[in-house]
């Protein structure tokens, strides 16, 4: 039998390792639990419902009735958020990056000015963006008459905004300075001395921006672009206020779903449609952010 | 210690002072709508209520905009009448059209309340005998009316159509001068759509009154809804309610469906050209009211019901409904004409008299046939 003294200090031991053991083993998932109760709660569990429910009709659950209504009445508004979505992307990473080459290259003030003005538009909502585009783009908005006044354009036939083309110019009014914003800062860790050693072999500012510039940012370029997809397609004021006929982006109809029908089975199986429009660019997001984390680049 | 007999000092003189003024009576009121609805009762009926009986004060409570304003009143009323209680909480309440066809089929929530009035005889329209085809005659009292109709310039349009068809004549000369906002941006847009197929089928009476709701009448749409598109061709399509009111004032539509009371609330602030005029074409558009309504086992029954007689008197329907809110009166409006200033009677009833509103101020179709007009026209007119 073990002295005493030595049991206390054992059982001690014991109780020690297995505290410590029991404590390390519940800890992260401790430490985990608010996050994943809150991800669990506010995302999860609304997109199993959503899911669900454009599974559902009546009664009878499991059916593909409101896949097959939202297609045959809002296939043409489907196609039109995607073009939407990919020409709206494309344009505002073009002018989004020239403005950030802008930026990094010029050392005026005029490029300070254009940097710091551009930012605003980032924390505008987009209801004001709407409301602004709205007024300014109208048959007989600001840009029409200025236009007509300049004599460029006939009042009694003004330019139509109210459309594709009014939707492309808000989003690449709000999108252009945030991918500029994003991709500007990886742009500004770029070493000074490849773009003088590019400059003394004869490099043009366009092939700087084309091959040394923008080639080193494509992961940021990349990111922006993603999220920026994924802000056109879920946003619902700016075609709310824009174009509310046909056709309109994905958004307007699931709100026109559950205003006047309360149908939330078709507003759903429109909600999952735009989930499978957003998972690519989540996967690839998701993707190379671990990436990032553990490799670093 | 001395803290205690400061206490006990206090309460007795709250006691006391509770005995010697009587009891206020507190008229619980929730009422469904827009922001304004809040508003309206706050800050001007509440007041002028408890100016004339100060032993009253009314309690508001604001529920939301549309049907699910009043879907949250509706499912008060049904937990009190399931809760068993002897008395309920809610004196009086203002709900729209769709709420009657719910607490009609429910039963047992509403009291028959609007014949003890002394406004009563006031009421003519119909709109007061059923709600969306559901019998409510006695059930509800209007406080007002809300109505679309056409709004049109004048410099451009000296002579304005005076029915659907003289209107599908205009807009094929005038290409792109007719605005309305569809279907998905507001309910004007809905209303000019309900009244198209009004005027196509000549069945308003079953379609908003007397139903019954049949497949085959919505199968039988398509041509109309095809005609509508056809006309669509030659229109624009505006973004909202607000929208076609702003094209109106900026000169880029020369006509369009409005609301009445948005219309006028617009020429006062200064945001609609004051030359724009209005006109109710044949066979008319579709409007709404709001109606008061006495849950059946209200704790203050006859204080509700001297309300709603406040309310739908001549002088505080022309003072406040017309006169503040550019409403039509829930009353007759041939009635108020002592109580209202002569500019406001005028602006109101100078292009639709009482009369046509009478004959033309519609209702929308009963709730069936309703959607079914919306999803035609997302089926055959603006096509999948």
């Amino acid at each position: 039998m073990l002295p005493f003294s030595k049991l206390m200090r054992n059982g001690q031991l014991v109780a020690k390792a297995s505290l410590g053991g029991g404590a390390s083993k519940l800890l992260p998932f401790l430490l985990l639990l608010p996050a994943l109760v809150f991800i669990a709660v506010l995302y999860i569990y609304p997109l199993v419902r959503s899911i669900w429910g454009s599974f559902s009709v009546g009664a009878q659950s499991l059916s593909l009735g409101n896949y097959a209504k939202a297609w045959a009445l809002y296939k043409k508004d489907i196609i039109f958020t995607i073009i939407v979505a990919v020409l709206g992307t494309i344009l505002s990473v073009a002018v989004g990056l020239i403005l950030a080459c802008y930026v990094r290259l010029s050392i005026s003030r005029a490029s300070r000015f254009v940097n710091f003005v551009s930012r605003l538009t980032i924390f505008l909502p987009y209801v004001i963006v709407g409301q602004m585009m709205n007024s300014f783009l109208a048959p007989h908005g600001l840009l029409n008459v200025i236009l007509a006044n300049l004599g460029v354009v006939n009042l009694n036939n003004p330019l139509q905004f109210f459309n594709i083309r009014g939707l492309l110019l808000g989003f690449l009014w709000k999108e252009a300075p945030f991918i500029a914003f994003l991709t500007l800062s990886s742009l500004q860790v770029i070493d000074n001395s490849y773009l003088e050693a590019a400059r003394s072999v004869g490099a043009k500012t366009r092939h700087i921006i084309l091959y040394i510039l923008i080639p080193m940012i494509k992961p940021a370029v990349a990111m922006a672009a993603v999220l920026t997809f994924c802000t056109i397609i879920s946003t619902f004021t700016l075609p709310y206020m824009l174009v509310t006929e046909s056709p309109t982006m994905v958004t307007v109809d699931i709100a026109h779903r559950v205003t006047y029908f309360r149908d939330y089975g078709v507003a759903n199986a429109l909600g999952v449609c735009l989930y499978l429009l957003a998972a690519p660019m989540a996967v690839y997001y998701l993707r190379r952010t671990v990436r990032e984390e553990i490799y670093g680049y | 210690m001395k803290r205690g007999v400061w206490l006990i000092g206090l309460i007795s003189l709250i006691a006391l002072v509770g005995i010697a003024t009587p009891e206020k009576v507190t008229l619980l009121y929730m009422t469904a709508g827009d922001i304004n609805m809040l508003a309206l009762a706050q800050n001007v009926l509440g007041p002028m209520f408890s100016e004339r009986y100060p032993e009253v004060e009314l309690r508001t409570v604001h529920t939301g905009p549309g049907d699910a304003g009043s879907q949250l009143i509706f499912e008060k009323l049904r937990a009190e009448k399931l809760s068993g209680k002897p008395t309920w909480d809610v004196d009086v309440a203002m709900v729209h059209q769709v709420f009657m066809s719910w607490a009609m089929a429910e039963g047992d929530l509403l009291l028959q309340y609007a014949q003890d009035l002394e406004t009563w005889k006031y009421v003519t329209s119909p709109q007061a005998k059923y709600a969306l085809g559901v019998p409510v005659e006695g059930y509800v009292m209007p406080m007002f009316f809300s109505q679309v109709a056409i709004a049109y310039n004048p410099q451009y349009v000296p002579d304005p159509p005076r029915s659907y068809a003289e209107l599908v004549e205009w807009v094929k000369a005038h290409p792109g001068k007719f605005g309305y906002n569809g279907i998905k941006g507001g309910m004007s847009g809905v209303a000019f759509v309900v009244g198209w197929v009004y005027w196509k089928t000549g069945k308003y009476e079953k379609y908003a009154i007397t139903g019954p709701y049949e497949e085959s009448e919505v199968a039988s749409w398509e041509p109309i809804f095809k005609e509508l598109k056809e006309f669509n061709k030659y229109v624009t399509i505006t973004a909202g309610n607000v929208g076609t009111l702003d094209a109106l004032n900026r000169g880029e539509i020369w006509m369009g469906p409005v609301w009445v009371d948005m219309f006028y609330t617009f020429m006062l602030t200064g945001k609609m050209d004051p030359n724009i005029r209005l006109v109710l074409p044949e066979p008319g558009l579709p409007g709404q009211p709001m109606y008061f309504v006495i849950p059946k086992k209200a704790k203050n029954i006859e204080w509700a019901k001297k309300f709603v007689e406040f309310v739908t008197s001549p002088e505080i329907q022309g003072k406040v409904i017309v006169e503040m809110y550019n409403w039509y009166p829930g009353i007759d409006g041939s009635y108020i004409k002592d109580y209202v200033s002569p500019e406001a009677y005028a602006r109101l009833y100078r292009d639709i008299t009482p009369e046509e509103l009478r004959t033309k101020g519609l209702s929308f179709a009963l709730a069936k046939y309703h959607a079914a007009i919306l999803e035609a026209y997302e089926k055959w007119t603006i096509g999948g």
